[in-house]
């Protein structure tokens, strides 16, 4: 298990250089990132923290392509993004990122099963039904799949996401609160599942969270303050989390 | 409480502006169906009320009596004594006949022809150009008639006297026949001088004298005068105020049927409407329970939250109605220039636009009435939920989506009993009218059933439709047919709108449709000659030189003339012997032709089932004039647009109607003849009463006729598809907003842009389908239905449905619903993905 996270350990997943993102104009801008510079190592699970306000929604954003840059780089897999057109940001959404929100995630009026699938159909790819089969059973999912969401408990939601987002085998996985609207046991349940997803399937994961305990999950820490790189702790426990946040005055 | 509404209209401009426009819709076409139905009787009443205008007492021949001495109309002696009865200032004749009119190309066509008074007061008309005729030869003519028949102030204008010799007349003015170009068609018409009238056909004297009075007399009083002068027996006298009187209640009866059946459009219009505003409204008001919620929490009272949204729809259903009002006057202007436009007016006439208190009542009544009552449901909806569990909702109104109750069903049930009911009592009717009216009424009940069964048609009809477009567009269509089936009720009220109007048009355009071509059928039955030539005016018979030069043209085969003879019991036609079976062929049901000759006759099976008549029995033929005939039955025939018999035309000659001359002339030409027509014209071209038809031309002259109804029909009920098309472009654009999350979780998960506007529009194409196939489906069935109810056993009418124009039909449903989801489309695509997200 060690041997391959050290193994693609030394590969970058995701970079942003000198990122600076502003919103507004004139006396009321606000400068949300102001001169980001950060690297996401792949095969790792990084967790992004930091006061409200601090940015760490926006720099998720940013480095997903979601919203467009004021200034700097953003390279997802090596290919720097902040130049793409929408159709070029789609197709790499589709293909090389996979997302988990807070809530909201799944479409009401599709089966867990189709959510999960959607992704791939959307970029026109056949699913690896092995691959897919494993993720359920990993995720218990086996016996939702033919339930529509508004059937399913919010843990549930969650997993099916995750799964969702895992199915197309993605460079990265951007996670935004996806415990925020959790209990703590299906919160926990939902990153344990990231956390093996990365050690056992090496895949790379990066969660926004303003929870310790959350945060408490991943490889490593990234601290956010006002817009600036406030600090990174390396195999994080809630109780480090908790005591670098207090230093920052959160 | 005030100021949040204010400020809650003003925050949700664009979604109200979209409301009211269907509001404004709804409204407009309401009052533009009222106001044109005021302006047909206005321009009616304008009409008669000319000729009763200035008269103060009126003398008409009664016709009551029987007598020998029966006044057959009035002598110029009794226009004399009344002219010097004491009180009457001037007394004019009135009468009116049909004259053939000789137009510029040398064709005979049918015109009234009118004395005009030679007292000014008493005229009817008002001049338009030229002056009055002042001498027998002078002539007049409607601004109409001198446009279609190629007249000019100056130019002779020939009319055809008995014999058909030709007057001569001056053309030296032209008048307008009042403003009852809203009627359509309409004669030809020409004044002469009383002298001029007179010589056309002296033998018919004027049935009508009106008078005017003297200054210092009464009505009443100059009548009593009058009738003191020409005595009581024969003549019906009436003074100007009840001459009006009369007038005015034959304009009730005229423009009756017409404004009924504006009032039905403007009620399925009032329907049509009323659901998009609901629809519209139930959306709205959902969307909001959070916001209501919130209201809630800071201490609004549940009453005062449902006055806010009831004043919300007050102030929105005010502002629609006025604006509708307004829109409603411009539309009723444009049906008339419409109608203008079909009559032969040339486009002409006077737009009049009478706004009665009753048309703004229901103006009001329909906008503002009907948005506050849509309000309602959803209002208490809303706030019938507690505060804090509408505050923790999702905004997706899918928990909405209630089973379908059993009351549901059992209203659609009643509905459906009744309708199938009444269609079932209708179609075994003998009498057509009651059978039209009952089926009718039955499938109405049907329509009713289906739109109260919609939301549990949506599901099977959505999976049907959308699977076309998900096995062709992929993912987008996929996730739009979803969509359009995730809150059934939603899009049932949202399609029934265009389903009712579809309904409406296609059972319209069926019935319309299979009457043409059960005509058109008849007419290759009856016209088995190439060329039919008749009389273009219609009591004047064709010479029958004209039969004796047609056979003598080298191209022509054969010729047969046919007669007819006016019995009291019903209408006869003499055809030539030999021309039996070949040019004319009805159907024989017993008995033979072949016996048809000198003093026999074939019946019409519906005349001998109506005269007990059988082959062998005897019927007797009474024209009126000249010796009652008994003719022996020797068949009994049938086919459609029959006469009621036939007989040679040896044996209608005995009668002296059918020696006048002939009704018409059959022509067949030789097999292989190139420009036959020419040659047969070469013949009727001369002849100012021949009429050269073929079976394809009088096909054509029908077919034109009812494609111009159908046109004024499919305009008014457009108007309906257009405040359909408006409510799934109100739902859409409220769905959008509603789903902006769901968007911009499906664009991060890599949906393009022009996926998701692809979506959209399959979405509303998929309702727009949903409304149009049902409609249609509903639609022919009706009309099948009403087809059986018109047809009896002598008339059958079949079912065509017109392929071609449900083919537009449909194709305008998807064109419209493209456009419909524009602009929801365009929104949608432009919200950014993280706005998007952050959208509660």
């Amino acid at each position: 298990m060690s041997a391959l996270v050290s193994d693609v350990g030394t590969r970058t997943a995701v970079a942003a250089a000198n990122l600076v993102k502003v919103y507004g104009k004139g006396d009321t801008a606000v400068r949300a990132l102001d001169g980001v510079s950060v690297a996401f190592a792949a095969g790792k699970f990084t967790a992004i923290m930091g006061p409200s306000g601090s940015g760490k929604s926006t720099l998720m954003h940013c480095l997903a392509g979601l919203d467009n840059v004021d200034g700097g780089s953003v390279h997802v897999g090596g290919t720097e993004i902040t130049s793409l057109g929408d159709k070029e940001l789609t197709k790499l959404r589709r293909d090389r990122v996979g997302f988990v929100f807070q809530a909201f995630n799944l479409l009401p009026t599709l089966t867990a099963e189709a959510n999960i699938l959607l992704g791939l159909e959307l970029a026109g790819r056949k699913p690896d039904r092995e691959w897919f089969d494993t993720i359920v059973d990993v995720l218990g999912l086996r016996d939702r799949l033919k339930h529509k969401p508004t059937e399913l408990s919010g843990g549930q939601q969650q997993r099916v996401a995750c799964a969702r987002a895992l199915v197309a085998r993605p460079d990265v996985v951007f996670a935004d609160e996806p415990t925020g609207n959790l209990d703590s046991r299906s919160g926990a349940e939902v990153l344990d599942f990231l956390r093996m997803s990365v050690r056992k399937l090496g895949q790379t994961v990066i969660m926004v969270t303003h929870d310790p305990v959350a945060a408490s999950y991943a490889d490593r820490v990234v601290l956010l303050a006002d817009g600036h790189l406030a600090g990174e702790i390396d195999n994080p426990t809630a109780d480090s989390v908790l005591a670098a946040l207090k230093h920052l005055g959160a | 409480m005030l100021r949040t509404i204010i400020a809650g209209l003003k925050a949700r401009t664009a979604r109200l502006v979209l409301s009211s426009v269907a509001i404004a819709l709804g409204v407009a076409f309401v009052t533009g169906t009222l106001v044109l139905g005021d302006a047909m009787t206005a321009s009616l009443r304008d009409e008669l009320a000319k000729e009763a205008r200035n008269v103060d007492v009126s003398v008409t021949v009664s016709g009551e009596s029987s007598s020998p001495d029966e006044v057959q109309g009035i002598s110029p002696e009794t226009l004399a004594k009344i002219r010097q009865t004491p009180g009457v200032a001037g007394a004019d004749a009135r009468g009116s006949h049909s004259v053939p009119l000789v137009a510029a190309n040398g064709k005979a066509k049918p015109a009234w022809a009118v004395p005009l008074a030679s007292n000014e007061r008493l005229r009817e008309f008002d001049l338009v150009d030229g002056r009055y005729p002042a001498e027998a030869d002078e002539i007049a003519v409607d601004k109409r008639t001198a446009a279609t028949a190629k007249l000019t102030i100056g130019q002779p204008v020939v009319l055809l006297g008995k014999e058909d010799e030709r007057h001569e007349f001056t053309l030296v003015g032209t008048y307008q026949q009042g403003t009852n170009q809203l009627v359509l068609g309409g004669f030809d018409h020409v004044g002469l001088t009383p002298e001029g009238f007179a010589s056309l056909e002296p033998e018919r004297p004027p049935y009508q004298v009106v008078a005017v009075a003297a200054a210092g007399f009464t009505q009443q009083q100059v009548l009593d005068n009058v009738r003191q002068a020409i005595g009581d027996s024969g003549f019906r006298l009436q003074t100007g105020e009840q001459l009006t009187e009369e007038a005015l209640a034959r304009v009730e009866r005229q423009s009756g049927e017409f404004t009924t059946l504006l009032l039905a459009f403007a009620i399925i219009a009032l329907v049509v409407a009323a659901m998009v505003i609901y629809n519209t409204f139930t959306i709205l008001v959902a969307q909001r329970t959070r916001e209501l919620a919130l209201m809630r929490c800071v201490g609004a009272s549940r009453s005062q939250v449902f006055r806010g949204v009831l004043a919300e729809a007050l102030v929105m259903g005010l502002a629609a109605s006025v604006i509708g009002l307004l829109g409603g006057i411009g539309v009723s202007a444009l049906l008339q220039q419409v109608i203008f436009s079909f009559g032969d007016s040339g486009g002409e006439g006077t737009v009049q636009l009478p706004v009665t208190a009753m048309t703004v009542l229901a103006a009001f009544a329909v906008g503002t009435l009907v948005t506050v009552l849509a309000a309602v449901l959803p209002a208490r909806k809303a706030t019938r939920v507690a505060p804090v569990a509408a505050l923790r909702s999702q905004p997706d109104s899918g928990e909405e989506v209630a089973r379908t109750g059993l009351l549901r069903v059992l209203t659609a049930v009643l509905f459906a009993v009744v309708g199938v009911g009444a269609i079932v009592l209708g179609l075994g009717m003998e009498n057509d009218d009651a059978a039209m009216f009952t089926s009718g009424a039955g499938t109405m009940a049907l329509l009713v059933s289906v739109v109260v069964l919609g939301p549990l048609l949506v599901g099977p009809v959505n999976r049907v439709l959308g699977a076309v477009p998900r096995a062709l567009l992929g993912v987008p269509a996929k996730l739009a047919s979803a969509n359009a089936g995730r809150n059934p009720k939603r899009t049932a009220a949202t399609t029934a709108a265009l389903m009712i109007g579809v309904t409406i048009v296609s059972l319209v355009t069926v019935v319309a449709n299979s009457a043409k071509e059960t005509v058109n059928a008849e007419i290759d039955q009856r016209m088995p000659a190439d060329y039919t030539v008749t009389s273009a005016v219609y009591d004047r018979p064709l010479p029958e030189e004209l039969a004796e030069q047609l056979a003598a043209v080298p191209e022509v085969a054969k010729v047969a003339p046919t007669t007819v003879v006016y019995g009291d019991q019903g209408y006869f036609t003499g055809v030539p012997k030999d021309a039996v079976g070949d040019l004319f062929r009805p159907t024989v049901t017993s008995g033979s032709l072949a016996d048809l000759r000198d003093g026999t006759m074939a019946v019409n099976a519906e005349f001998a089932k109506r005269q007990g008549a059988s082959v062998g029995s005897t019927v007797t033929v009474d024209p009126g004039e000249g010796e009652p005939q008994d003719l022996k039955v020797v068949a009994v025939v049938e086919g459609q647009g029959l006469s009621d018999g036939i007989m040679t035309i040896e044996t209608s000659m005995r009668f002296p109607q059918a020696a006048e001359g002939y009704e018409s002339i059959l022509v067949k030409l030789e097999d292989g003849v190139a420009n036959g027509r020419a040659a047969v014209e070469k013949v009727t071209d001369p002849s100012p009463l021949a009429v050269l038809d073929s079976a394809a031309e009088t096909k054509e002259q029908l077919n034109q006729q009812l494609n111009q109804v159908l046109t004024f029909i499919w305009a008014l009920i457009g108007l309906a598809v257009v405040i359909a098309l408006f409510g799934i472009a109100n739902t859409l654009t409220l769905s959008v907003l509603e789903r902006t999350r769901e968007s911009a979780l499906l664009r991060a998960l890599g949906l393009t842009r022009g996926q998701l506007r692809l979506m959209l529009v399959v979405e509303s194409v998929l309702m727009a389908l949903m409304g149009a196939a049902i409609g249609l489906s509903l639609g022919i069935g009706f009309g099948w239905v009403l087809t059986r109810a018109l047809s009896n056993d002598n008339f059958s009418v079949d079912l065509v449905v017109p392929f071609g124009q449900i083919g537009v039909m449909l194709a305008g449903a998807v064109v419209a619903a493209v456009l419909a989801a524009a602009l929801p489309a365009r929104r949608a695509a432009r919200t950014s993905v993280v706005a998007g997200m952050a959208e509660a």
